[in-house]
């Protein structure tokens, strides 16, 4: 069985908002709109709410004279964190916690020049000019000022010396600012550095490479001379949570960070530092919380744990193991949906090497949810998508290659998806996809993209020979296992010889492939993500349907209907997440009654469903307001749906599975007169004995009331009124007989007086039904008609759903717009008199307000060889009546029959209800019908009784205009053919 | 390079081959035991598919291999029909010691009769027997470095190896004569393998290349297999060959039926 997921159609394209803070990685939980997603956001105090986020152009320049460029960019202020982008948006950027700032500084300056220096943390010092208008500059300042004041008064000023304590940098670069700690430091922060300096060496986190030594060789590596150029740049530029990124330190991530800072970086360039940081301990808590429990996801990394990176010396203990497994498992903990994707174990394992658990454990967060969106999702969308996305870029960049490979009819992501899914890590050597992995950390995803281009335009040539699958393949693999050497061996320039390939593959990457950028990206994977949805959902229905243990009496198309009933359901009615496995599984512990995942539904999805399908499980209202007809649909409710849900429940699970649905579908939509009689029955007898109680009988009724709500007329209200004073005529008249029997069985037992006793048995319902024509029918045909299976028109679906014509906000937009359309015409409806809302009947039989002659055009032959058929004529008179007001003194009316029925049911509040609704509605014409079900009529007598009455109606219409017109007739009779309006 | 062009035209016969079945029934164990007859830790976790090939001899043709090793987490699931479309043949495994296992292979058949192609060869392969059998092989290679391999094997889940030793057959959970019931129905070869002991294991794939349409796949590719690129096998793949044609051979002479 498998398992049905809407996300992927809730998924919202970034607003303009949210990608200024992916660009600046920024923690959503930091942000004032709370984001569902993140699973721990930070506290937030009532006063940041007001803390409003603002950009301004600036010019940024360094403290000390002549040190670097000034560079033109925009300063963000997104509290707490203060940001800059050149304006090219890569020479020059930085985020910086607020509360690194340690002092701000109004600079006196020429007059027009407004520049503000910002002292920070590490002793830097950088000067913003705001070159925008005044007033802009002094809102900016006021701003910060408070933004400031908030994160002093959160305490974040303290936080921020423990936690830099925990970057390797602060031990790389000697700590000079030991003196100006004091001016801010209070008390208790340095008793508690007092605790925890002596070992001073020991305070970074570090990963298990400081211990069991870093891939690769460390003098090829050059990591001595790499550690010094670092050293002297983050001296200079900040470090960790105040590092400037000027041009040179793009520079350096690309040719390699050195193995002990490498973790340090990843964490920093990435932005999971500030994570990190927001979210102190978080970490050990997620997994204190969560100890010793078992999902799939456990089960799952369990399993990989000893395949990832297993040559790796770290790996072959427990230590790295366990460690994998903590950081694995907190992630599954933290974002149950993703839970565990094969892949994220290369992932963890690898970054395991260069940083702590907790430090790879947020780090592995920022992977899964915003570098590598949706890539190890259940379905995998991000990872497809993306797929799509590189063969879409090879197109443009390479057309010759994929031309070449749909000739020979090779699929790229048989090798290219392996590279994005693990970051080149199990498809290259170590050494060289770190070198990747430092790019991608610090210039974004499009990176992948660059490399997965660069690879094939490298080998070109020997990929215009490849034949299949296999030989790309085999391709990829020997090249990959020559990254090491040299790539013009042959060349006479020594310097030349000394470029390995790899580093040819870097260059060719960000030399040629720059055209592809992270908006290229961005606007590809838009292009193509309705596609890549609409691929995934029609798998997953495929397999759903294939699934299915019986497709019981339905075709495959009509599974695929049903499919889509409930898939539309789940969408708009989103069944709570899965609940844990039911309690069976916790007594088996052999695998045999294990099942796997299956989506249920619970009752509101399920009404949702029901309300695609069934005719009565909606209120559907046509509205008309003089400028449009619509159709309003809503969900009904009624017990009797959640009768019907628990009945399908055949598993006694409390939800619903596709195969239950189909199932419960398949018993009722085939049936014929007798079954469907069978089925209503077996619906209400509760405890499954063969006999309706009482209580039982008025349930039914009151189902039938449901369903017939909206017919129009009152037949249906005067079958269920007939059917009920039958059901206890005859129930009564048979019970002495069961009781006989059972006394001759059981002894001595107390006659049946409760309500909650057995009463009514099938052959007795059988007949007390079969006596009325109009239930009958019902129970004939309409009952299984009303279930309809009609493809669910899609567009409606991706009406609602933002993502899937790609631009959201137009979206957004035309169903506000559509809403406000109604609401406004609707309004002008109302003051000029010509809004109306009609309920649209759920069967319909009876809806005609024409004349008589009519109607019999809608009476199966069955029931015009009836004896009773008159009875059908006189309800659309019925139906006709039901115009008059109830004051109307027009048609004959005898006295509602019902109340004079048995007094013993007369108290009983249900038949109370039934027969006010009865009196209020006036059913006049009705009560005839009752009569004449009795007595063998003349039927021409009765129609010309019809046209009589027609024919008073219709000067009682002529005389009080009530507000019904002919045009408004004319949309009651169009009911039945209206269609639902998109 | 030209000599392998030219057998491969007359002779050498491209079989592609995928492997599907749930996470951790051994699916990677048994190609590995196929291809290289060894059985150890997983070296690689399989992200999307592993792509190994192996020749085998059936009479006087030489089947070339071209096997897709899937991965088998249900996620992956959709990935799949990029690396089953075009095979001819496929080998659908569970676990003899999980039920389930058994309704998830059910499931990839189904998948594979309606959207792979059509003349499809699947076979079913029951994998880790030795857990349920006592079989001499196992008590007699009990040695350090095998159970070991065992436990980093993703074939063998904590739960289940120290049961291995104890009452081997309160493992089984999928009848022998079960499994052959719907394979005989569903049209399937079928198996009970252990990729430890490698019992069953090089039968498969003999007798899937016994039943596979060789004639109807050499006049379909033979246009295709005279180029240079078809025969593009790296000299290593060649050597794994040659030096694997002679294991099965020493193994059981199965092969070379």
């Amino acid at each position: 069985m498998s398992t049905i997921s809407t996300q992927l159609r809730h998924f919202k394209e970034p607003t303009k908002d949210e990608l200024t803070e992916i660009f600046f990685s920024v923690p959503p939980a930091a942000l004032n709109a709370p984001q569902s997603g993140s699973a721990t956001p930070s506290e937030t105090l009532p006063g940041e709410e007001q803390l409003e986020k603002m950009e301004i152009n600036a010019v940024l320049s360094m403290g000390v004279q002549g040190q670097e460029d000034s560079y033109a960019g925009k300063l963000y202020l997104l509290p707490p964190y203060l940001a800059f982008a050149s304006l090219d948006r890569k020479s020059v950027r930085f985020t910086i916690p607020l509360s690194t700032i340690r002092r701000v500084e109004r600079l006196n300056a020429r007059a027009g020049i407004y520049a503000l220096s910002l002292g920070l943390w590490h002793d830097q010092k950088i000067i913003v000019q705001l070159t925008s208008l005044r007033p802009s500059a002094d809102a900016f300042c006021a701003l910060l000022r408070n933004a400031l004041k908030a994160e002093l008064q959160r305490g974040q000023m303290k936080a921020v010396k423990s936690f830099v304590k925990t970057c390797y940098s602060e031990a790389l670069v000697p700590d000079e600012s030991s003196v100006g700690d004091n001016e801010r430091e209070d008390g208790s922060l340095i008793s508690e550095e007092k605790a925890g300096a002596p070992p001073r060496e020991t305070t970074y986190h570090g990963g298990l490479g400081l211990k069991y030594k870093f891939p690769g060789d460390p003098k090829k590596l050059r990591e001595a001379s790499k550690i010094k150029l670092w050293t002297t740049y983050l001296r200079s530029h900040g470090r960790n949570l105040t590092l400037l990124r000027y041009p040179q330190c793009t520079r350096l991530v690309q040719v390699g960070l050195p193995n002990r800072l490498r973790g340090e970086m990843w964490e920093t360039l990435s932005g999971s530092l500030y994570l990190r940081l927001a979210n102190p301990g978080v970490y050990e808590q997620t997994l204190a919380q969560n100890t010793g429990r078992v999902t799939t996801s456990t089960e799952d990394i369990e399993k990989d744990l000893h395949r990832s990176l297993p040559e790796y010396a770290g790996y072959q203990n427990e230590e790295g193991i366990g460690a994998l497994r903590r950081v694995l498992q907190a992630y599954s903990f933290k974002n149950p949906e993703l839970g565990y994707c094969q892949a994220m174990n290369i992932l963890a394992a690898a970054i395991l090497i260069y940083m702590s658990e907790e430090q790879a454990f947020w780090l592995l967060g920022v992977l899964c949810d915003r570098l590598l969106p949706g890539y190890y999702s259940q379905s995998m969308h991000g990872t497809l998508l993306d797929q799509r996305v590189f063969e879409s870029l090879v197109q443009r960049c390479l057309p010759m290659i994929h031309d070449h490979f749909q000739t020979v009819d090779v699929q790229l992501s048989v090798a290219s998806l392996p590279w994005f899914l693990s970051l080149f890590i199990n498809s290259m050597p170590m050494v060289f996809a770190f070198r990747i992995v430092d790019c991608f950390f610090c210039m974004g995803p499009k990176v992948l993209f660059q490399v997965g281009c660069a690879i094939l335009k490298i080998n070109g040539e020997k990929l215009l020979q490849i034949q299949d699958d296999g030989g790309f393949l085999n391709l990829m693999r020997d090249y990959f296992a020559s990254l090491g050497e040299s790539a013009h061996p042959t060349s006479a320039d020594p310097r030349a010889r000394a470029i390995t390939r790899f580093q040819e593959l870097l260059l060719v990457s960000f030399r040629e492939f720059a055209t592809i950028t992270d908006e290229s990206i961005l606007s590809e994977r838009r292009r193509f993500r309705a596609d890549i949805i609409h691929s995934i959902e029609s798998f997953s229905k495929r397999s759903a349907v294939r699934n299915l243990k019986s497709l019981e009496r339905f075709s495959k198309d009509q599974a695929g209907m049903i499919y889509d009933a409930l898939y539309k359901a789940m969408f708009l009615e989103p069944p709570p997440a899965m609940p844990a496995p039911p309690p069976a599984a916790l007594f088996t512990t052999s695998g045999e009654n294990e099942e796997r995942p299956e989506t249920r539904i619970g009752l509101r999805t399920f009404q949702c469903f029901l309300s695609e399908i069934a005719t009565w499980a909606r209120d559907e209202t046509i509205i008309l307001n003089g400028f449009q007809q619509r159709v309003d649909r809503t969900i009904a409710e009624h017990e009797f749906i959640d009768r019907l849900y628990f009945f399908w429940d055949t598993s006694c699970r409390g939800a619903l599975s596709f195969q239950d649905l189909v199932s419960g579908l398949d018993g009722v939509m085939f049936n014929d007169l007798m079954e469907n009689i069978e089925w209503f029955f077996n619906l209400h007898d509760k405890n499954k004995d063969g006999f309706l109680s009482k209580d039982e009988v008025l349930t039914l009724s009151e189902s039938f009331l449901f369903i017939f709500r909206y017919e129009i007329g009152d037949a249906y209200l005067g079958a269920v009124s007939r059917f009920m004073t039958n059901a206890f005529e005859y129930g009564d008249a048979l019970q002495p007989q069961h009781e006989d029997g059972e006394k001759s069985a059981d002894g001595e037992k107390p006659p049946p007086s409760g309500s909650n006793t057995p009463y009514l048995n099938l052959a007795t319902f059988r007949m007390v039904v079969l006596a009325d024509e109009v239930l009958e029918s019902f129970f004939e045909t309409d009952l299984s008609a009303s279930f309809r299976l009609e493809p669910v028109p899609d567009l409606e679906l991706s009406a609602s759903n933002n993502g899937l014509l790609g631009d959201i906000w137009s979206n957004i937009a035309t169903a506000d717009n559509k809403k406000f359309f109604n609401r406004f015409t609707d309004g002008i409806g109302k003051t000029i008199g010509k809004h109306q809302v009609i309920h649209r009947p759920s069967i319909g039989r009876y809806t005609n307000l024409e004349e008589p002659k009519a109607h019999e055009s809608l009476l199966t032959p069955a029931m015009r060889s009836s004896p009773s058929k008159s009875s059908l004529r006189t309800e659309a008179t019925a139906s006709s009546t039901t115009l008059v007001s109830p004051s109307d003194p027009t048609p004959p009316s005898p006295p509602p029959k019902i109340p004079a029925s048995s007094s013993e049911f007369s108290s009983l509040p249900m038949v109370q209800a039934a027969n006010a609704a009865l009196m209020e509605r006036t059913p006049f014409a009705i009560d005839d019908a009752g009569d004449d079900d009795d007595t063998d009529e003349d039927s021409e007598d009765e129609e010309e009784d019809d046209d009589q009455v027609l024919d008073e109606v219709d000067a009682f219409l002529e005389e009080n205009d009530s507000g019904l017109t002919a045009a408004d007739k004319q949309v009651a009779n169009d009911l039945l053919h209206a269609k639902p309006v998109k | 390079m030209a000599e392998s062009a030219s057998g491969s035209a007359d002779k050498s016969v491209q079989v592609k081959l995928v492997l599907l079945g749930e996470a951790a029934v051994g699916k990677s164990s048994v190609v590995l035991r196929f291809v290289s007859n060894e059985f150890q830790a997983n070296k690689e976790p399989t992200i999307g598919a592993a792509f190994l090939t192996q020749k085998c001899r059936l009479e006087d043709r030489v089947l070339r291999y071209e096997i897709w090793d899937t991965a088998g987490q249900e996620r992956f699931h959709s990935l799949a029909p990029m690396y089953y479309r075009n095979a001819q043949a496929a080998v659908v495994v569970y676990d003899v010691t999980k039920a389930s296992s058994l309704e998830k292979a059910k499931s990839w058949v189904k998948e594979l009769q309606r959207q792979a192609n059509p003349n499809i060869v699947i076979a079913l392969a029951g994998n880790k027997v030795d857990l349920v059998l006592p079989s001499p092989s196992t008590s007699g290679t009990g040695s350090s470095s095998e159970s070991e391999d065992e436990a980093d094997d993703a074939t063998a889940t904590p739960g289940e190896t120290p049961g291995a030793d104890g009452q081997p057959e309160s493992l089984r959970q999928v009848p022998r004569e079960e499994a052959q019931a719907y394979a005989s129905e569903a049209g399937l070869l079928f198996f009970e393998t252990s990729a430890k002991t490698g019992e069953g294991v090089v039968e498969i794939f003999t007798e899937i290349a016994k039943k596979i349409p060789i004639e109807h796949i050499l006049a379909s590719t033979r246009g295709g297999a005279g180029r240079p690129g078809a025969a593009g096998a790296r000299p290593g793949a060649r050597q794994e060959g040659v030096n694997l044609e002679e294991n099965p051979a020493k193994s059981k002479d199965a092969c070379n039926c």
